[in-house]
């Protein structure tokens, strides 16, 4: 998407989805590496910022916009995604309902932003894996059908495919993705932790307090 | 008994209360007994009527903003007091800016608030008393770790600032929240070393209210928490504004906020909304359920697990959390959030109403948190909470207009579009700047969860006895502080990146840089005073009702005007949102001026000596 080598390269990613599916979750875990049973609901809107590393020795910063998931809150939806580069649309595979309404959600997305966003579909939860109610072949049909980048099936508290998660996200956007290389991430890599993407320590909130 | 004395249901005995069952304990009301914890119907005391004489500038219902309440909900009962002006203007009252508010109030309205008050009595009557047993199992909560630190909080009463060391050595604050914040924004370290101080502090102020209400002629007994409190006055604002004791807030807040009054008119309406949302399944429950343990999962009255995590290794096991017992406190949140959204259909339940009846919870029974809300979203914050969150756009606007007025120079960096460009004064309006998606919150949760507990607290004591013109004053305040901070001004400099990332950069900063004012005193002092602070003060009530008045009308305005533009094609959904967008992109409105000079309201001109002779002797005055 963009060209130009040395100068840093900006995507604004939107997360989007049904109350409690685990948004706020995802970020932290990419974010900070941590994991709680419970996080606060969101209220409008958290802005984090995180400079990636890919393999390729480029570096890109990614402003993660983090929302509340009460359907009043989707009145807001045109000034969140605004300029957005990719919306990540979440939904609970523990929960029927926040997979139903993946739909209104990308339609907002495209109201607004057309085919100048990439969709990216992500179930959450994915260590209740005994209380599944979304199977992941439906979520890959929904994602083809909607003209999604790309699904994959996460977990925060296990740690499983969140790194591989934003590591697809960055190749679709530098273009130097190979699609068929990561294709099957969403079945199993849970055991593969080799991710070229670092986490960089100046990316930690500029809090000057602590 | 009842729905509400948390303490006493959590251990089974009466002797363990919550701020809520203590609040009762009042030697004026005539019954003691624990069964009486509701004040009778009859329930009046001579500073009632007083105080709600001095409550005008919360209660006006003239403008065309509040008018947007609704004044008749679902059980009849009229939602707004209106008060006779004619008693406020005879009260002797230093507060200045009540008596101005009071004279546009309009006269007349009483009658038919008596007539309301009989129809409801007479239709909830009966039906008060919900058995105990069938809404908190008992046994239910069972960690002893929980147990033991249950016990410091809650004798004699959960936060009681006389137990100084036991603060110090515990991981949690006076209100059960963990001292350590998520993220480490703020280090046990660093809280325990500024509590040192403030307990100090909080002991300082406690003796001076306690001359203050000795003053007043009324009774303050050792361990007992007074349910009266003295008139509206200069001494008392600063009073308020330098911190009411912890222990005393939750009555406090609901005296000054004019909850007797309020549940006065409403005698049995909770309990009765508790009967008829029994087992209520709807849309609105289900997403409270979802938010319930999301409310403070790191307070101890609301999430055991913060203790037992505390001892567990790292290594989190695989228990199916949902199976946890629940702490008597979420099953109170539950009820008045529930409650609260059958009350109020056209609210219904949104997301950071959690935070703040978790909040009031911590400070009072069930009932009265419930009225609270309802006088919150009813007098002081309307529509912020309503299904098109129109209060909050309302309420953004209003808050633009105050930086681009108060603190020009941050709105040279934040009175910009997404795109960098400078919004002129007649577009702020129609493309609110992007900030707001910060401030949006702080209007929402009234600063829980933005701000450090205590000082949210110092910002609620004020709120509810100085009204919305408090979440301006602070908000503002949040800003410039921001702004003078040498690392904002680092950040925003740095600008390598391009407008649009040094935006998001600089609002990051914003969003986090409340979570660090740890000192109240801090943030209080900036706000309010003259030398050495911001002035905030000055900022009137008036000028607020003014501002939101025009920024709706001016919402209003532009809204008929792109309806009328939009393409009839469009499904419902889509117009409402192409129409919550803020960017009417090229329409423009009328501008705001500032009514800063005391000479421009015709108003004014009736009290203008006084306020003048006020003015100026304050001048001499500290604060």
């Amino acid at each position: 998407m963009s060209d130009t080598k040395g100068k840093l390269r900006k995507y604004k990613i939107v997360f989007l989805g049904d109350q409690s599916v685990g948004k706020t979750s995802l970020i932290t875990r990419f974010m900070y590496d941590t994991f709680d049973e419970q996080y606060a609901a969101t209220i409008g809107i958290d802005f984090l910022l995180k400079t990636v590393y890919l393999e390729d020795n480029q570096t890109i910063r990614l402003q993660l916009w983090d929302t509340a998931g009460q359907e009043r809150f989707r009145l807001l939806i045109p000034s969140y995604i605004r300029d957005s580069h990719v919306a990540v649309v979440c939904y609970d595979i523990s929960n029927k309902r926040s997979f139903a309404n993946l739909d209104k959600w990308i339609s907002d997305v495209r109201l607004e932003r057309g085919d100048e966003v990439l969709v990216v579909v992500v179930g959450t939860k994915s260590d209740l894996s005994n209380k599944r109610q979304v199977t992941s072949e439906e979520a890959e049909a929904l994602c083809s059908r909607v003209g999604g980048a790309f699904f994959v099936e996460t977990s925060t508290k296990a740690n499983h495919n969140i790194k591989q998660l934003f590591k697809r996200i960055a190749q679709n956007l530098s273009g130097s993705s190979d699609e068929n290389g990561v294709d099957n991430q969403a079945q199993d890599t849970a055991g593969t932790e080799t991710i070229d993407i670092s986490i960089n320590t100046e990316s930690v909130a500029p809090l000057r307090c602590c | 008994m009842n729905v509400k004395s948390n303490g006493g249901l959590l251990h089974g005995t009466p002797s363990i209360t919550i701020a809520g069952g203590v609040a009762n304990s009042d030697s004026t009301t005539p019954d003691k007994s624990e069964a009486s914890l509701y004040p009778t119907p009859s329930f009046t005391h001579p500073d009632l009527s007083l105080s709600s004489q001095l409550c005008v500038n919360h209660q006006r219902n003239n403008s065309a903003y509040s008018a947007n309440v609704s004044l008749i909900d679902i059980y009849g009962a009229d939602s707004i007091i209106e008060l006779s002006p004619k008693k406020a203007q005879e009260t002797e009252t230093p507060m200045n800016a009540n008596i101005l508010d009071s004279l546009d109030t309009e006269e007349g309205d009483t009658t038919d608030e008596l007539s309301v008050q009989n129809k409801v009595s007479k239709s909830f009557s009966t039906n008060r008393t919900i058995s105990t047993s069938s809404i908190i199992p008992p046994g239910s909560v069972k960690s002893s770790d929980y147990e033991s630190e249950m016990k410091r909080m809650l004798l004699p009463y959960p936060m009681s600032i006389s137990k100084v060391q036991d603060i110090l050595n515990s991981e949690f604050d006076m209100y059960g929240f963990k001292k350590e914040t998520s993220l480490h924004v703020i280090s046990r370290q660093r809280y325990d070393s500024w509590f040192k101080d403030y307990s100090e502090y909080l002991n300082n102020r406690q003796k001076k209210w306690e001359l203050l209400m000795r003053a007043n002629g009324l009774s303050v007994r050792t361990g007992q928490i007074p349910t009266r409190f003295p008139p509206k006055s200069d001494k008392v604002k600063k009073m308020i504004r330098r911190g009411i004791p912890p222990e005393w807030r939750g009555n406090a807040w609901f005296f000054y906020a004019g909850g007797y009054e309020k549940l006065n008119k409403h005698t049995g309406i909770y309990a009765q909304i508790i009967e008829d949302t029994r087992g209520l399944n709807n849309k609105d429950t289900e997403v409270i359920e979802r938010d319930l343990n999301r409310t403070f999962p790191d307070n101890i009255l609301f999430n055991e697990m913060v203790v037992t995590k505390l001892s567990k290794t790292s290594s989190t096991s695989f228990t199916n959390v949902e199976n946890e017992s629940e702490t008597p406190m979420i099953q109170s949140l539950r009820r008045v959030l529930v409650a609260f959204s059958y009350y109020q259909p056209q609210i219904g339940y949104c997301q950071s109403l959690n935070f703040l009846a978790g909040m009031l919870l911590l400070f009072m029974d069930e009932e009265r948190a419930f009225w609270m809300l309802v006088i919150l979203t009813e007098r002081i914050i309307p529509n912020v909470h309503s299904k098109d969150l129109e209060g909050v756009h309302t309420d953004q606007g209003v808050l633009m207009l105050t930086v681009k007025e108060y603190i020009p120079s941050l709105w040279s960096i934040l009175g910009r579009t997404y795109d960098g460009e400078i919004l002129e004064k007649d577009k702020i309006l129609t493309r609110l700047p992007p900030v707001t998606l910060v401030t949006s919150s702080w209007f929402m949760s009234l600063f829980v969860g933005i701000l450090p507990i205590e000082t949210t607290l110092r910002v609620w004591d004020i709120l509810w006895y100085e009204g919305s013109k408090t979440v301006f004053r602070v908000s503002l305040t949040v800003c410039k502080m921001c702004l003078e901070d040498p690392d904002f001004q680092r950040t925003g400099s740095s600008s390598t990146m391009g407008v649009e990332t040094e935006q998001i950069e600089l609002f990051q900063f914003l969003q986090n840089y409340p979570k660090c004012l740890l000192d109240p005193n801090e943030v209080v002092d900036k706000c309010f005073k003259k030398i050495g602070g911001y002035g905030f003060g000055s900022i009137s009530q008036d000028e607020i009702n003014h501002c939101r008045d025009f920024v709706s009308k001016q919402r209003a305005k532009m809204k008929d005007r792109k309806l009328s533009a939009l393409n009839a094609e469009l499904t419902d959904e889509e117009r409402s949102i192409l129409l919550a967008n803020s960017n009417f992109d090229n329409e423009i409105h009328d501008v705001y001026g500032f009514h800063r000079s005391i000479m421009s309201g015709v108003v004014w001109n009736r009290n203008i000596s006084s306020k003048m002779k006020k003015k100026f002797s304050r001048k001499h005055s500290t604060d």
